[in-house]
């Protein structure tokens, strides 16, 4: 039986996830602005607290590592889960590892920091205040650039569908903010993935802002 | 969306959809091309190599020629306002690229237009036949 329901599989504050990679809160709380690490957030009413999975933690970890060229075979060595029984889980966490780069950047406001989620011929399309738009997803990094820092946003997985080699994610945000997003907006997404050479990549962008 | 508006969209995307089939039975990429938006992309792995842009999908359909045995199915339809994106499975392929007895996962995102729903990308992954994975 593959162990699914551990105990203690979640971080439940920053300090937890800090002293889980050895490091320390302000150096966690910074990877999570600027480099993706996958940290979720409850809402409360005073004030939202955080928690991460320590399987995510792991493939952002592995993820890492792989992109910094350091260990480029890093991703094969360290699943501790079985591929086998548990082949989905491993796909589900690398596509969300490469979703929270987007959302990290689009949190930070600096479009850069989502390029290695992107392949490089992906493309964007939808509509933005009732005008259709497509092109290249350097449109996309220019945006979130100028739109700056959006810290409240507030990102929901609705759907991920894994086939194999290609996937689809339906991301819905709430609370976007910006110089270009205005206050308090809503937006639809939907990603779909390539797996090329084992990193799942993002090569499309559909987008839909919803009328306030 | 109620829910027979919900209906109306759903027709307007499986009639999209038709055309991609009737172009993929008949080997005729003319018959797909109007579904198609003018800024659809289109990706996914032939064998070893990547496949990308929607030029390469209308020549392989007019060179693979007719697949009069394909049996599609529409799995999935999920529908956000203006975009959408649907599951087609397609198990029976046949044509001068294709071989025969192999099988297509699809997932198409379409954008509605003034001209209707259009599909925005195709991704794709091609299930090699028991018999190749076999050899």
């Amino acid at each position: 039986m593959p162990v699914r329901n551990t105990p203690q599989k979640t971080l439940e504050s920053w300090k937890q996830i800090a002293a889980y990679l050895d490091r320390s809160e302000r150096t966690v709380r910074r990877w999570e602005a600027n480099e993706g690490l996958p940290v979720h957030r409850r809402e409360h009413e005073k004030q939202d607290t955080v928690f991460a999975f320590r399987h995510e933690i792991e493939v952002w970890t592995r993820l890492r590592t792989k992109c910094s060229g350091l260990a480029a075979n890093e991703a094969e060595s360290l699943p501790s889960v079985n591929p086998a029984t548990n082949a989905y889980l491993v796909e589900h966490d690398a596509i969300t590892c490469t979703m929270h780069l987007y959302i990290a950047a689009a949190r930070a406001g600096d479009g850069d920091l989502m390029r290695p989620a992107f392949h490089p011929s992906a493309t964007i399309s939808g509509y933005c205040q009732g005008v259709e738009y497509s092109g290249s997803v350097e449109h996309v990094f220019q945006w979130i650039t100028q739109n700056g820092p959006a810290p409240n946003i507030n990102p929901r997985f609705a759907r991920i569908e894994i086939i194999e080699s290609i996937a689809v994610v339906s991301l819905e945000v709430q609370r976007w903010s910006g110089k270009l997003a205005g206050a308090n907006a809503r937006a639809s997404d939907v990603f779909t993935l390539l797996k090329c050479n084992g990193e799942w990549k993002i090569t499309h962008k559909l987008f839909h802002w919803h009328d306030q | 969306m109620n829910k027979s508006e919900y209906l109306t969209e759903y027709d307007g995307i499986l009639k999209t959809i038709q055309m991609y089939i009737d172009g993929s039975k008949q080997g005729k990429s003319e018959l797909m091309r109007p579904a198609f938006h003018p800024d659809a992309s289109f990706f996914g792995y032939a064998g070893e190599q990547i496949a990308i842009g929607t030029q390469f999908l209308f020549n392989w359909i007019d060179n693979n020629g007719p697949a009069p045995n394909i049996e599609p199915r529409v799995v999935n339809v999920d529908i956000v306002d203006s975009i959408a994106i649907v599951r087609l499975e397609v198990a029976g392929w046949s044509g001068n690229l294709a071989g025969s007895g192999v099988s297509m996962s699809d997932l198409f995102t379409l954008l509605k237009t003034p001209n209707g729903w259009k599909i925005i990308q195709k991704a794709f992954h091609w299930h090699a036949s028991e018999r190749s994975v076999a050899a």
